[in-house]
């Protein structure tokens, strides 16, 4: 019996600017299931940021949720009222952002921002205001040895500045786990970290969701961040889902051209003498896009029929693709 | 094999007091020990890799190659002549066959010049070419790099990641170079892009008979364009190879955790037989005693927190810098 922590049907979410009406998300829905590790891949543009701040409530003006529907443990978060998304966000759903020292706030302490979070979420701290806060400070001295700072007592009262990249991810992810979330949204968080560093740090996170049963949403484009991490994998592309299935599945045999462009872009160290093959072109403007498919301009296989609206289909055992004619090139199969 | 560059001892330390009262009153003794006694050969028409993580000291290296900062000591031998002892003259007449590619696209390029002021301006400091001559050169360039003479008169933010770096590499290859510093010229771009510029880079190299020296901290793209590749850890070379050396028998320990950190695509490789590192990099301000690895190092002993090991050749053509492997060292299990 399945458990779905998260289901998003057809969201769309649009900015309106002078350049006119981008629609960042374009009918994305997924599901993820409890204790699952989903990573959304994309480039630049592709939506997967604006999703998940749309899942969070933080889209701002000139952005709206156009249209569609995002629950999470059967209830409705789209048009949720703000006082009831804060009593939700950083308690049962938390987000990491990818820049840490632009996420931190430079003026308070460490200790005072993972304080904070547990003062405003965790109805388990009894007693005055101060007495709470001393608990509080206790908690937030455990999430920083969690997420191995090392001598946190000493390091409790520093300022975001104080610390390295590494290291301030890993406060980031402490404030995140602060009231142990039951969804752990994690933007690019390793993109800004040395590779030494990246392995901490996700190794941190799937150490994490083990032990507490979380489930977690790794937005990346490092597809081998993704192999290593993630149970399955959506693959986006100008604001809608192009590709999803398990990840070894979609790996080792990738249906949508874009996909496949993007496995075959990237160097890899198990097989330097095989040639990278660049996609051709550039991601479209998301403005005023035509009722086409999204990456016809830069596909090889593109053909007339692919100016239209194209839906995802079947191609598999739990997989969907965006394509009229997907499968590996040459051999057709789907 | 002739060497193009021959680098001896080079070290470029830093002045880290702050401010003309720190300068006047200060300690002395605070300078950030960027890069700390390299030597370095790269052969004519070869690529040398350098990897390392943020902050090594790999940028400073590359700069300091082409006295952008000047060298603290050291001497750098570019065909023949010792360029640290050229005068102001000299070096610009030097700098013609000597170029750079910096990381950042948006930064690099002046956002109130149009393409076509920025790629001829090096002919004009250089007083090579003018009026109509001037334009030919800049289109054909422009052309070489995927670009077209309708891009003349537009400004750098009217372009992507991926074009602002293709102007970066015209603006520096217009010059007719020997030598590119290619500064992480793929870092800041999406994969799809990545590998568009790095075939550029290798057609470009192939074309005009280029010497690289390729910056980047992603060891996949650093195995994918090298010829061979040099290991950067604290302002120090830990290991030097033929690529295919380096990468399938890496003898540093240093080198051999980069390398074990890479996620891969594969199922075949566990994450779990990893060797991970503990903690960041030493600060370069108050690097640590003996072996600059030893405070992370796995296998580290008695003698790596005493004495530096000195960079020793091991084979024919690969070199590490560890007691380990050092012929007169103890023999360990590395």
């Amino acid at each position: 019996m399945r458990d779905t922590v998260l289901q998003i049907s057809d969201l769309k979410t649009c900015f309106d600017t002078r350049d006119g009406m981008v629609t960042a998300v374009d009918g994305v829905s997924l599901s993820l299931n409890r204790g699952e590790c989903l990573g959304v891949v994309g480039e630049s543009g592709s939506g997967k940021s604006v999703t998940f701040a749309s899942v969070m409530g933080l889209i701002k003006k000139p952005g709206f949720i156009a249209n569609g529907s995002i629950t999470f443990e059967k209830r409705e978060l789209v048009g949720l009222d703000p006082t009831a998304y804060r009593k939700l966000r950083g308690k049962e759903i938390a987000m990491t952002m990818q820049d840490a020292l632009t996420a931190l706030n430079p003026a308070y302490t460490v200790s005072n921002q993972i304080i904070e979070v547990l003062l405003a979420h965790d109805d388990t701290l009894t007693g005055s205001r101060k007495a709470k806060r001393k608990q509080a400070r206790e908690q937030a001295l455990e999430m920083l040895k969690l997420v191995g700072i090392p001598s946190p007592e000493s390091r409790f009262d520093d300022y975001p500045h104080q610390f390295s990249g590494g290291m301030r991810q890993r406060v980031m992810i402490a404030i995140a786990l602060a009231c142990k979330p039951r969804l752990l949204i994690a933007d690019e968080p390793t993109t800004a970290l040395d590779v030494t560093i990246q392995a901490q740090v996700l190794e941190l996170i799937a150490g994490i969701r083990e032990k507490l049963g979380m489930s977690v949403i790794l937005i990346t484009h490092d597809l081998g961040v993704v192999a290593e991490y993630c149970d399955n994998v959506v693959v986006m592309y100008a604001g809608q889902i192009v590709e999803r299935g398990p990840t070894h599945a979609v790996i080792a045999n990738p249906q949508h051209p874009y996909t496949q462009g993007l496995l075959n872009s990237i160097p890899r160290l198990s097989d330097l003498a095989r040639r990278i093959e660049p996609i051709k072109g550039t991601v479209p403007e998301l403005v005023n896009l035509p009722a086409q498919c999204r990456f016809m301009d830069r596909c090889t296989r593109a053909r007339p029929a692919c100016k239209t609206h194209i839906a995802m289909q079947d191609c598999g055992p739990e997989r969907e693709v965006r394509c009229l004619f997907p499968g590996t090139p040459g051999g057709g199969d789907v | 094999m002739s060497d193009l560059l021959r680098v001896t001892g080079l070290v470029k330390h830093f002045d880290a007091r702050r401010g003309v009262f720190g300068r006047m009153l200060g300690n002395p003794g605070i300078l950030v020990q960027a890069v700390n006694g390299v030597d370095l050969n790269i052969g004519a028409g070869k690529t040398l890799g350098l990897i390392g993580e943020s902050g090594c000291g790999k940028s400073t290296l590359g700069r300091a190659l082409l006295r952008l900062h000047e060298p603290t000591s050291g001497e750098i031998s570019f065909d023949g002549t010792d360029i640290t002892t050229l005068d102001a003259t000299a070096l610009k007449a030097m700098r013609q066959r000597m170029q750079i590619i910096f990381q950042d696209p948006y930064a690099s390029l002046n956002p109130r010049r149009t393409v076509g002021e920025i790629v001829a301006k090096p002919l004009q400091i250089h007083k090579l070419a003018s009026g109509s001559e001037l334009k030919d050169r800049v289109v054909s360039i422009l052309n070489r790099v995927g670009l077209n003479s309708s891009h003349l008169n537009r400004y750098p933010h009217q372009f992507s990641g991926g074009q602002r770096q293709r102007i970066g590499i015209a603006r520096a290859l217009i010059m007719n170079p020997k030598f590119v510093v290619c500064d992480e010229p793929v870092s800041a771009l999406d994969v799809s892009i990545q590998a568009q510029i790095i075939e550029l880079l290798d057609d470009l190299k192939q074309e005009l008979g280029l010497t690289y020296l390729f910056i980047s901290h992603d060891i996949s793209v650093i195995g994918y364009v090298s010829d061979r590749i040099a290991v950067m850890y604290m302002g120090k070379i830990v290991e030097e190879g033929e690529t295919s050396e380096v990468l399938e028998n890496p003898m540093h320990p240093y080198t051999k955790a980069l390398l074990s950190s890479v996620p891969h695509l594969e199922k075949s490789t566990t994450r779990r037989d990893r060797i991970r590192l503990k903690g960041d990099l030493p600060s370069p301000i108050n690097p640590p005693k003996g072996c600059k690895f030893h405070t992370r190092c796995p296998l580290a002993i008695d003698i790596c927190r005493q004495k530096e090991p000195a960079l020793e050749l091991l084979n024919g053509t690969q070199s590490a810098a560890c007691h380990l492997t050092s012929a007169d060292g103890p023999k360990g299990g590395v």
